[in-house]
């Protein structure tokens, strides 16, 4: 079986390695790096900047330690995007060894599909090659959506993949969009040193988010002098020579240094052969496919951000399996109920499952168990204590059906939950297994006996 | 602990009336309770709030709780002392501490306010039972 994956993101790479494993003969075409946007414009990228502003931020408080700091501490933004590239350098590699491995053939041009069983690559030295498969699994992802009136130029509207790679960092920054993405920036570029104001116009921050969420990260936005304008759009841009002039719908107008757009991300759909070979897409060009990845074509499968949904790295991880697996002869399907989600804003935030507002929507009975970051010791030793734990159970049956954590390491405490969630697991089996102290982990177990009123670090109600 | 001069909120908050001019704050019991304050959210001046909901939020080490009105009116002033240092809260509840001036609406209720014995009473009686 020979197995053609068109783009190396964590969708495609990921669905070569398992075809590999699984014992096909198989080809990953990538047009720019291996890793695609998570590796070297996205996931992997903020977080090493997060990272830098992590320990600029501790430093800055090291007195609230006890610790004494003679002299300043400043970003060197060099010397951060220098840390940036070489950690992505270190991934980039890991793929490739890893399909050398696994014995994938990486073809480095651009792939453009001539019908269902060939695929032809333009490479960077403009020669073309034609790949004979069997199968092809579409993996071309996202690129980030821009404002048609004002698009990117990189230097005073930035789009995402430019504000990772900053040449200086500007006094303001204006940003489109009060997402996940737009978050992480704005806490980025404010601890950073620039004056951040976010634009948005939903009525509330990381609006796919629970409320009780939303609303923990706006009062941290606040502390942190970030300024969020909701229910606010940008009517007009106006570039000049030193700045940017952003006329709002408010009736108010900002000066900016430069203004980051953060509005969301468009397909990768266009000029990769669709139309020549049938293959349907929807409203905003993505990729139409079934519970197993399948698209209306025969034999094509497409995955991650190109089929539109939830854009996240490991989702698109988990359907390249899924449509590796299906692809030779399997029968599998992606749970998509149970998708943990991470944001990497300061504090962080990991969610599963139902918000409650989902939840009331459906009509289902629930209850909600509730504890509070600052009723930990380990959080008060970390000297972090902003965040909320919540628990989203079932009334009847106590079946665990969101968790929302907003608070220190919430992206890696999330994954309790949804194995408990994966496994159909109640709040008190959370609460009947023991947690090691002095963690994190125990304000997820006294979420869970909240739910049913039984939290011991709780005052009576 | 209770002035005099200060009119109470069964939620623990205060007002001192001056004309139309009512500053509010929390109590010397809600300051007590919620143990040292790390973080007061500053209510926006020009904003309107009606008596008995949340007038802003506040966190301390051990909780987060809503700052209840204890007036409705229009906020025209906020003590921006509390940005940065809102332990002030916790060491002059009612001088320094003092977190909004609002301007309050002709039909707000003030009889429902308690006196600071009928207040005393009601910590005694009621809250500190619980």
């Amino acid at each position: 079986m020979r197995i053609t994956v068109l783009g190396a993101g964590p969708g495609g790479y990921v669905a070569a390695i398992k075809a590999a494993q699984l014992g096909a003969s198989v080809s990953v075409i990538e047009e720019t790096e291996v890793g695609g946007t998570c590796l070297n414009w996205g996931c992997i990228p903020t977080k090493t900047l997060v990272a830098s502003a992590e320990v600029l931020h501790k430093a800055r408080n090291a007195k609230d330690f006890g610790l004494e700091l003679d002299g300043t501490i400043s970003p060197n933004i060099q010397k951060i995007v220098e840390r940036k590239n070489k950690v992505v350098g270190i991934q980039t590699k890991g793929i490739r060894g890893l399909f050398k491995s696994w014995g994938v053939n990486l073809i480095e041009g651009r792939g453009v599909i001539v019908n269902p069983k060939k695929i032809e690559v333009t490479k960077k030295d403009s020669l073309t090659e034609e790949v004979e498969t069997d199968k092809i699994i579409i993996a071309t992802g996202s690129k980030p959506a821009q404002i048609p009136i004002f698009p990117f130029d990189g230097m005073k509207i930035l789009s995402s993949d430019n504000a990772i790679n900053p040449e200086s960092i500007p006094k303001s920054l204006l940003i489109i969009g009060a997402g996940v993405i737009g978050c992480e920036f704005a806490f980025i570029y404010n601890e950073f040193g620039s004056e951040v104001t976010m634009v948005e116009m939903m009525p509330r921050a990381v609006s796919t988010e629970d409320e009780e969420v939303s609303a923990i990260l706006e009062r941290e936005l606040k502390k942190n002098k970030i300024k969020l304008l909701k229910d606010t759009k940008v009517e007009k841009v106006d570039i000049k020579k030193d700045s940017v002039s952003v006329q709002l719908s408010d009736g108010k107008t900002l000066e900016t240094e430069k203004v980051l757009v953060s509005i969301g991300r468009s397909v990768n759909s266009k000029n990769i052969g669709l139309e020549t070979v049938g293959v349907k897409t929807g409203q905003r060009g993505e990729i139409i496919v079934d519970s197993k990845m399948r698209t209306n074509i025969e034999g094509i499968y497409a995955i991650g951000d190109v089929v539109g949904g939830i854009m996240l790295a490991h989702l698109a991880s988990s359907e390249g399996i899924v449509a590796a697996e299906n692809a030779m002869g399997g029968d599998s399907a992606v749970n998509y109920d149970v998708i943990p989600a991470a944001i990497f804003t300061s504090p962080e935030i990991g969610s599963v499952g139902l918000r409650e507002k989902q939840a009331a929507e459906k009509g289902l009975k629930y209850k909600v168990g509730r504890f509070q970051f600052r009723g930990l010791g380990k959080a008060h030793a970390m000297g972090e204590i902003t965040g909320l734990f919540k628990i989203i159970a079932e009334e009847e049956t106590d079946k665990v059906l969101g968790a929302h954590i907003i608070g220190p390491h919430a992206s890696d405490l999330i994954h309790e939950v949804a194995i408990v969630m994966e496994k159909g697991l109640t709040a008190k089996d959370i609460a009947h297994t023991v947690h090691a102290h002095p963690t994190l982990s125990e304000g997820i177990k006294e979420a869970a006996e909240d739910v049913n009123n039984a939290a011991i670090h709780i005052p009576r109600k | 602990m209770y002035p005099e001069n200060l009119r109470y909120h069964k939620e623990h908050t205060w007002v001192k009336a001056m004309g139309k001019n009512a500053t509010v704050g929390i109590t010397f019991y809600a300051q007590e309770s919620l143990g040292d304050i790390v973080y007061i959210e500053l209510p926006e001046t020009g904003s309107t709030v009606e008596s008995n909901t949340g007038l802003t939020e506040i966190e301390s080490t051990k909780a987060t709780a809503s700052v209840i009105s204890p007036v409705s009116g229009t906020v025209i002033e906020v003590n921006e002392e509390l940005s940065d240092t809102p332990e002030i809260i916790n060491e002059d509840p009612y001088g320094k501490g003092w977190i909004a001036v609002i301007e309050v609406e002709d039909d707000s209720d003030p009889d429902e306010l308690m006196d600071s014995s009928d207040y005393e009473k009601y910590l005694e009686d009621e809250v500190k039972l619980k």
